[in-house]
C-alpha cells in the first residue's frame, strides 16, 4: 500500500488528517523560549491570539530528519511504500529533512516530493494523491501525478497589513507592495515555489474581489481551498463568491498555520486553486 | 483674379489685401493674444460648473503665449508658413486643459493648411480654416456640435464661401468672424448645458475673439501694433541674431521637437552654453533686460512683455546670467545645455552608420528604467503620496491651474523610463496629457485616463514595475474603476445644474464628476453623499486641502466615524487647492 506523509504547513488538521490517513509531521514553533510542536501542541487559533501581543517575533523550524524518518520506518516496516508532499523547497528547509531521512530505506521506498507550494497548494497534491491510490495508482504514477499537478497550483494570501511580512524580515521582494504613506494590504501570490507580490490594495473588499477575479480567470478548475488568519468570519466574504462562480467545483476550507501565519499575521484571507490539467 | 470682385456681392471700400507674409501673419496672432487677453475673463465667466476648474479663457490664453513666443523665434521671420508652423508647434508645447489643446490643434491645421507658402493669399486662408476645422475635429474622440469645433467649422465655411467670391483676405477673415460669431450665438441651443445655463460656449466665444483680433491686425496693421506685445524684431535696427538658423525654413508640416539643433552648431560652435529661460513679471523692461543681459552672453534673444520675457543667450558662465536674471523676475522653463554636447549629439544622430561612444543613444539607454510612472498632483501631500507609491515624476498642477503638454512633455523625459505611463488625475488635463505620446520619440507613452486623485492613487497601487507597460495600463484602467471620488468645494458661481440652485459660497459634493449635494456646511454634504452610496463604502480616505488645518480635519473625520461605525476612515494631507477635502469612497 501507498502512505502519503506531508508536513504541518500543509495545514491539514490532526482531525482531518486522521479521517484520510495522512500523516502531518510538525515543524517547531519558537516564542522566545518556548517551543511548540506545530498543530499539536500549539493550535492555529491558539497561535493568532498570542501572535499581537508577543514581545518576540516567532520563528518557526523544520522538522528533524528524525522526525520524518521515524513516520516512514513503521510504514516501510508493514510492508508500505511513502510519498512524502512538503513545503515549498524555497519556502523551508523541511524538504532537506525528509530527503535525508528517506536515504535512509532502500529503493526508493520512500519518494520525497518537492509541492512548491504550501498550505491548501499542499493539500491539493495530498487529496488527488489519495483519490490515485485509492483507484490503484502504482508509486511511480502517483509521484508522476504529484509533479505534473503542482505547475497548476496558485494560492492566493490577501494579509491585513504589511506590519507581520516586515517584522519577520521577509519582505524581500514583497517590497514592491509597500504603501508609503498610505495603508495598503498586500496580496501575494505563491506560485513556482515562490512567494510573489501580486497586488496592493487598499480595502479588504478589493483584495477578495481581486482573487475571486483570478480564480474566474484561471477556469476551469479541479479543486479550490480558501483559507483564513485567524478571523473565521473572512470566509464569509469569500466562500459565496466561489460557490457562485464555481458550483461543480469541490471546495475545502481551512486555517492558515503558524509557519505561513508568523509573517501574514492575522486578519489574513487567501484561496488556493487548481487548475484543471 | 483682379477681375473677381468687380462683380462680386461684397463690396471692398478699401485697398484690397491680396496676400500677407510672416510679418502680418506674426503680427496678426500677437493682435489675437491681445484680443484673447482682454476677452479673458469674460470667458472665463462662460464656465457654466460652478466648481473652481481650469477656466478655458486662462488655457487659450495661455496657449496662444506659448504659440506666439514660438512664432517670434520662426526660422524664417519673412515667412507665413514658417510663423505659423512656429506658432503651432508652440502652442501644442504650452497647451493647457482641453480649450488649449484644441487650440493648438487649430493652429496646426492652420500651419498644415497654407501648404509652405511664404505668402498666403485670401484662397490659402480659406483652406488652413479647412484644415483646421478637420485637425480640431480628429483630436477630440468624441466630437459635440455647440463647442468650439462647430465655431471653427462655421468660420471654415464662411472663409471658404468668401474666398470663392473675393480675393480679398479682410474681407474673407471678416466673413470667418462674423460667422464665427453667429455660431457662438447658436452654441446655447446646441447643447443642454449651456441652455441650462443660459450662455454661449466659452470655447468657441474664445476661437471667434481669436479670430477676430488677427483680422483686425490684418485689416489695419497699425492697430496689430499698438497691441501690447514684445518688441518688434524685425524693425529697421536690423536682425536680431537668432541662435537658429534664420533662413532656415520648415519643410515638414508637423513640428519637430528638435527643430534646427543642427543649425546651432553650425553657427556657434564653441560658444559654451546655451541657457534658456522666462523671466515673469509684471512690470518687465524688456528693453532693458536685453541690455542687461545681452552683455553677459552672445547671440541673445531677449523677447516678450511686460509679464513675460523669453531669454535666449549663449554664454560660457550661465551662473552670474542666471543670477542678475533672477533679480528681476521669476524664473521658469530654465535650460542649461552644454552646446559642445549638443553638436555630438546632432553629428551622431546624422551618422547613423556608426554609434560612438560618449553621448550616445546606447550609453542612455541602459540607465533608463523599464517603466516610469508621471502624475499630475496639486498639493505638496498629494505628491509625497503618489511618490511613496512609486511615482517617478510629479507635473504640478490640477483643477484650476492645468498644465501645458511641455509641463507633462519635461516629467516624462525627466522619469528616464524607456516607458511611461501618464496619470492625469483630472478630466481637463486627459487631452492634455494625451498629445504627450507623439511628441516623444524614444519613449512610450500610455494615458490611463483618471479623472481625480483618488483614481490616480488606485492606479499607482496596481502598478507592477516589472511588468510591461500594456499589462500595468490594464490593471490600472481596471483599478480606477473601483474607485469613487468626492471632491468637496464651495461654489464659485450661482447656478443651476442637477436640478440644485446652487448660490456662490455654497457647499457642493462632487460624487465622480456629478455635483450630488449642496449644502452649507462639509460635514453634512459628505455625510449626505455617503449616505447614499451603494454597497457602503469599506474605506473612506479623507484628503484635506491646503486650507484645512490637520485639528479641523479630524474633528470631521471623528463625526464621520461616528455616523459610520463600519466604515474606516482615514485622514491624510492633500494639499489641495480651492477643495477643502478630497475622499476617496472604496
Amino acid at each position: 500500500m501507498i502512505r502519503v506523509v506531508t508536513d504541518s504547513t500543509s495545514d491539514l488538521v490532526p482531525a482531518d488528517a486522521a479521517r484520510l490517513g495522512v500523516d502531518v509531521v510538525p515543524l517547531t514553533v519558537r516564542f522566545g523560549d518556548e517551543q511548540f510542536l506545530d498543530a499539536v501542541e500549539l493550535s492555529a487559533d491558539q497561535f493568532y491570539s498570542r501572535l499581537p501581543d508577543t514581545p518576540v517575533q516567532p520563528s518557526t523550524s523544520q522538522p528533524t530528519p528524525e522526525q520524518f524518518a521515524e513516520v516512514y520506518r513503521r510504514h516501510v516496516a508493514a510492508g508500505d511504500s511513502v510519498v512524502s508532499v512538503h513545503i515549498s523547497s524555497k519556502l523551508s528547509g523541511t524538504i532537506q529533512s525528509a530527503s535525508l531521512a528517506a536515504q535512509e530505506f532502500p529503493d526508493g521506498a520512500v519518494r520525497v516530493v518537492d509541492s512548491t507550494t504550501v498550505s491548501a497548494g499542499i493539500q491539493f497534491l495530498v487529496r488527488a494523491a489519495l483519490d490515485d491510490i485509492a483507484a490503484g495508482a502504482g508509486h511511480d504514477h502517483v509521484v508522476g501525478q504529484m509533479e505534473q499537478r503542482r505547475d497548476r497550483i496558485v494560492v492566493y494570501v490577501l494579509l491585513d497589513s504589511l506590519t507581520y511580512l516586515q517584522r519577520g524580515g521577509r519582505i524581500g521582494r514583497a517590497q514592491g507592495l509597500l504603501g508609503g504613506i498610505l495603508k495598503v494590504k498586500p496580496l501575494l501570490r505563491i506560485s513556482e515555489g515562490e512567494v510573489h507580490p501580486e497586488a496592493r490594495v487598499r480595502s479588504r473588499q478589493q483584495g477578495i474581489s481581486k482573487m475571486v477575479e483570478m480564480a474566474a480567470a484561471q477556469r476551469p478548475l479541479e479543486a479550490l481551498g480558501f483559507f483564513h488568519c485567524g478571523a473565521p468570519e473572512l470566509l464569509a466574504l469569500i466562500e459565496p463568491r466561489l460557490r457562485h462562480d464555481h458550483p461543480d467545483v469541490p471546495m475545502f476550507s481551512g486555517q492558515l498555520g503558524a509557519v505561513v501565519g508568523t509573517y501574514s499575521g492575522p486578519g489574513g484571507v487567501g484561496v488556493g486553486l487548481l487548475r484543471a490539467g | 483674379m483682379p477681375g473677381a470682385e468687380a462683380g462680386s456681392k461684397l463690396t471692398v471700400l478699401r485697398e484690397p489685401t491680396l496676400e500677407v507674409g510672416g510679418e502680418q501673419v506674426l503680427a496678426a496672432l500677437r493682435s489675437a493674444l491681445a484680443w484673447l487677453q482682454a476677452n479673458q475673463e469674460e470667458i472665463n465667466d462662460l464656465n457654466v460648473f460652478p466648481v473652481p476648474d481650469g477656466d478655458t479663457g486662462s488655457n487659450m490664453y495661455l496657449t496662444l503665449r506659448s504659440a506666439v513666443e514660438e512664432a517670434q523665434e520662426a526660422a524664417a521671420p519673412g515667412s507665413a508658413a514658417s510663423v505659423l508652423a512656429a506658432a503651432a508647434h508652440g502652442s501644442l508645447m504650452g497647451a493647457r486643459g482641453n480649450s488649449g489643446v484644441i487650440l493648438s490643434q487649430i493652429l496646426r491645421g492652420l500651419a498644415q493648411g497654407v501648404g509652405g507658402q511664404v505668402r498666403l493669399d485670401a484662397s490659402r486662408w480659406a483652406q488652413g480654416l479647412r484644415e483646421a476645422r478637420v485637425v480640431a475635429y480628429k483630436a477630440v474622440m468624441r466630437p459635440t456640435e455647440g463647442t468650439i469645433l462647430t465655431v471653427v467649422g462655421a468660420a471654415a465655411e464662411a472663409a471658404t464661401k468668401a474666398a470663392d467670391e473675393s480675393v480679398d483676405i479682410v474681407t474673407v477673415l471678416e466673413q470667418a468672424v462674423r460667422a464665427s460669431h453667429a455660431a457662438v450665438e447658436r452654441t446655447t441651443e446646441q447643447l443642454q448645458v449651456l441652455r441650462d445655463a443660459g450662455v454661449v460656449d466659452a470655447g468657441g466665444f474664445g476661437f471667434a475673439v481669436l479670430l477676430e483680433g488677427m483680422s483686425r491686425s490684418i485689416a489695419d496693421p497699425e492697430a496689430g501694433q499698438s497691441a501690447p506685445s514684445g518688441p518688434r524684431r524685425r524693425s529697421g535696427e536690423g536682425r536680431v541674431q537668432l541662435p537658429f538658423g534664420t533662413d532656415e525654413t520648415l519643410d515638414t508640416p508637423r513640428p519637430s521637437v528638435r527643430r534646427g539643433a543642427a543649425a546651432v552648431e553650425m553657427k556657434h560652435e564653441g560658444w559654451g552654453y546655451c541657457t534658456e529661460f522666462l523671466i515673469h513679471g509684471p512690470g518687465l523692461d524688456t528693453e532693458g533686460l536685453r541690455e542687461e543681459l545681452g552683455a553677459l552672453g552672445e547671440s541673445a534673444l531677449v523677447v516678450g512683455d511686460s509679464d513675460v520675457v523669453r531669454v535666449h543667450i549663449h554664454t560660457g558662465e550661465p551662473a552670474p546670467l542666471i543670477a542678475v536674471a533672477s533679480q528681476r523676475g521669476r524664473l521658469s522653463k530654465l535650460k542649461v545645455e552644454d552646446m559642445s554636447a549638443q553638436h555630438h549629439e546632432v553629428l551622431e544622430r546624422a551618422d547613423t552608420a556608426d554609434v560612438r561612444s560618449g553621448q550616445g543613444q546606447p550609453a542612455t539607454d541602459t540607465r533608463r528604467k523599464q517603466l516610469g510612472v508621471v502624475s499630475v498632483a496639486p498639493g505638496g501631500g498629494f505628491r509625497d503620496i503618489l511618490v511613496s507609491l512609486g511615482a517617478d515624476s510629479i507635473v504640478e498642477g490640477g483643477q484650476t491651474m492645468n498644465p501645458s503638454i511641455e509641463d507633462l512633455l519635461n516629467a516624462v523625459r525627466s522619469a528616464h523610463a524607456e516607458n511611461v505611463v501618464l496619470l492625469p488625475n483630472n478630466g481637463n488635463v486627459i487631452l492634455t496629457a494625451q498629445q504627450v505620446d507623439g511628441l516623444v520619440e524614444d519613449v512610450a507613452v500610455r494615458v490611463v485616463p483618471t479623472r481625480n486623485l483618488p483614481q490616480g492613487i488606485s492606479a499607482l497601487l496596481a502598478l507592477e514595475p516589472d511588468g510591461t507597460l500594456d499589462a500595468n495600463c490594464t490593471r490600472m484602467v481596471t483599478a480606477i474603476e473601483h474607485v469613487h471620488a468626492l471632491e468637496v468645494t464651495r461654489a464659485v458661481r450661482g447656478s443651476a445644474v442637477n436640478g440644485h440652485d446652487i448660490k456662490e459660497g455654497d457647499v457642493l459634493g462632487i460624487l465622480d464628476d456629478q455635483i450630488t449635494e449642496v449644502g452649507d456646511d462639509e460635514r453634512t454634504v459628505i455625510d449626505a453623499v455617503l449616505r447614499g452610496v451603494v454597497p457602503a463604502p469599506e474605506l473612506v480616505t479623507v484628503y484635506r486641502g491646503e486650507q484645512v488645518g490637520q485639528e479641523l480635519a479630524e474633528v470631521l473625520v471623528e463625526g464621520l466615524r461616528g455616523d459610520f461605525p463600519d466604515t474606516e476612515f482615514e485622514l491624510h494631507v492633500g494639499g489641495q487647492g480651492h477643495y477643502p477635502y478630497v475622499l476617496s469612497l472604496e
